[in-house]
């Protein structure tokens, strides 16, 4: 009897617990969701106050946004960028993941502290670096600069992603392969390529929106004719707290949401093949 | 296992090795020699040590870095609990919680929080209301703006190492807990919390790294006395234009953080993991 009753007294106050756990853990979901659930609403709001929530809803912002080259040509710049550090990091990514997962070699461990350094040296050091480095070579102010830049700075994240995909490939397939006859080149086309393909895409999904969004380099690097979208939005933040700023945001969230809808398919897939 | 090869890996990491000299090496050193006039002083850091900026920025970054990261650990802490009792479904849709400020760029939310904390914003004129008076607390441009948008950015990257070490914790251990009668908090103390420490210890050290060289959330939410090292580096190389004194900085920032990146790495490494 008296067993039962603490029992149960036991079991209430565990439901408690989990009760309190929840709710924080509720609490802090919402606190890191706050910047997308505010925005998303002001930018749809007038273009005269920021105002939250909006008196009326509008397309206005996205309408100024879309019509003022101001806006527009940082926005041309950084898809340009983007594209293009994307296009060069995976060219490079993709072989040099296998290359590291495949083989040992002298100067493996330098190589690899060297290719993943941009994820621990802190961005401003390295854009400083890349700053006085760039202006020698007067590529400071190019949208060239740029690209050799970002290219540099979001092959780490490609190369994780990807070099994970290598992991997970059986090597006896390429053996095989080889051993039937097929050249290197061929065996790396027909059998390593197609079944990385996933990977691939999910790294260079990751360094797109890393390059688009990437803020301190472009910053330092940025000329009159090479600021980035992010660049743009960094100084109408500081100085001009305009509404636009917005629309801008709740596109760039709408971005971050396409490729986090991507990392979490990814990761289902992952726990189902393994 | 199969014998990794020890030739022919030239071809595949030639490009990446060729760009990782020319564009991560070569810029550190620039920095350095920069940073000691050609190699020939220490002038610059004699400077900085000399000047009250520099202290003030310093200590700035040592603290602020310090309680972002608890604040984080401790935020990330209740969310990975949270998701690591949920089946693998629902953790997989709840998981969407904490990408998607994973993912969101760090402008959009110091943007958002000048609307959130602003003098005239959302908390500011929601106490208004509430109380009928004007209320304009300073929640931005001071300290608390710069903690609320560094631990916004940095609580997801907690979730994902202590999730991984509370999901590796063997769910007997907690139900043979029970049996002999102990009370979740002591299941917690004696279990929970001992088995997810490599996964908190990793988080917390890649965290402060990551806070240490805080840029954008100090110069959008911080005020004047909040300047960080990072903003130093940035003041240096465009308002006063010596690109000697700057490096200085950037290299004593480079230093701080490797003091927290060296153990980061090791433990990475004891895990085994290959460019993880």
């Amino acid at each position: 009897m008296t067993s039962g009753k603490s029992h149960i007294i036991k079991d209430w106050r565990k439901r408690c617990l989990q009760i309190l756990g929840t709710g924080l853990a509720f609490g802090v979901y919402l606190f890191l969701l706050a910047p997308s659930l505010i925005v998303t609403p002001v930018s749809f709001g007038s273009k005269y106050e920021l105002k939250f929530p909006p008196a009326s809803y509008s397309l206005d912002l996205y309408r100024i946004f879309f019509s003022t080259e101001a806006w527009t040509q940082p926005l041309l710049l950084s898809l340009r960028v983007a594209l293009s550090t994307t296009v060069i990091a995976t060219f490079i990514a993709v072989p040099a993941a296998y290359g590291l997962v495949r083989f040992n070699f002298l100067g493996k461990k330098f190589l690899l502290a060297l290719i993943m350094s941009p994820l621990v040296i802190p961005s401003v050091v390295f854009a400083l670096g890349i700053y006085l480095y760039f202006s020698t070579l007067r590529l400071g102010g190019t949208t060239l600069g740029l690209i050799v830049a970002h290219t540099m700075f979001v092959i780490p994240y490609a190369l994780v992603i990807i070099s994970a995909g290598v992991q997970k490939l059986d090597p006896n397939l390429e053996f095989g392969a080889m051993l039937m006859g097929a050249g290197r080149l061929r065996m790396l086309m027909t059998v390593v390529l197609p079944q990385l393909y996933p990977s691939i895409a999910a790294g260079a999904l990751f360094a797109f929106l890393i390059s688009f969004d990437e803020v301190v380099i472009s910053w330092f690097l940025a000329g009159p004719n090479t600021t980035t979208l992010s660049v743009k939005m960094f100084s109408a933040i500081q100085w001009e707290i305009s509404p636009v700023i917005a629309a801008v945001s709740t596109i760039l969230t709408a971005v971050s949401l396409v490729v986090c809808l991507i990392n979490v398919a990814l990761q289902k897939g992952g726990e189902q093949s393994s | 296992m199969v014998t990794s090869a020890t030739r022919g890996a030239g071809p595949f990491v030639a490009p990446a090795a060729i760009l990782s000299l020319l564009v991560a090496l070569v810029p550190i050193a620039f920095i350095l020699y920069f940073s000691t006039m050609e190699g020939t002083s220490v002038e610059p850091f004699r400077t900085i040590l000399k000047s009250s900026l520099f202290h003030r920025a310093m200590t700035t970054t040592v603290v602020v870095a310090f309680w972002a990261s608890i604040i984080s650990l401790v935020l990330g802490y209740i969310v990975a609990l949270h998701l690591a009792r949920q089946t693998a479904r629902r953790r997989a849709a709840l998981m969407v919680l904490v990408l998607l400020p994973f993912w969101t760029s760090i402008l959009v939310k110091s943007y958002a929080f000048t609307i959130i904390l602003g003098r005239e914003g959302i908390i500011n004129s929601f106490l208004s209301w509430l109380t009928g008076a004007q209320v304009a607390l300073p929640l931005i441009f001071n300290r608390f703006g710069v903690m609320v948008g560094m631990t916004n950015y940095l609580t997801p990257l907690i979730v994902f190492p202590v999730l991984a070490s509370l999901l590796a914790i063997d769910p007997a251990l907690y139900r043979a807990a029970e049996v002999m009668g102990a009370k979740p908090i002591r299941i917690f103390l004696t279990i929970t919390l001992p088995l997810s420490a490599p996964g908190v210890l990793a988080g917390v050290l890649s965290v402060a790294v990551m806070a240490l060289g805080f840029f954008i959330v100090p110069a959008l939410l911080g005020g004047r006395q909040d300047l960080m090292l990072a903003n130093l580096v940035d003041f240096y190389t465009r308002e006063v234009l010596d690109w000697n004194i700057a490096s200085a900085v950037g290299v004593t920032l480079f230093a701080l953080v490797g003091i927290f990146a060296i153990p980061a790495t090791l433990i990475r490494r004891t895990k085994g993991r290959i460019a993880s």
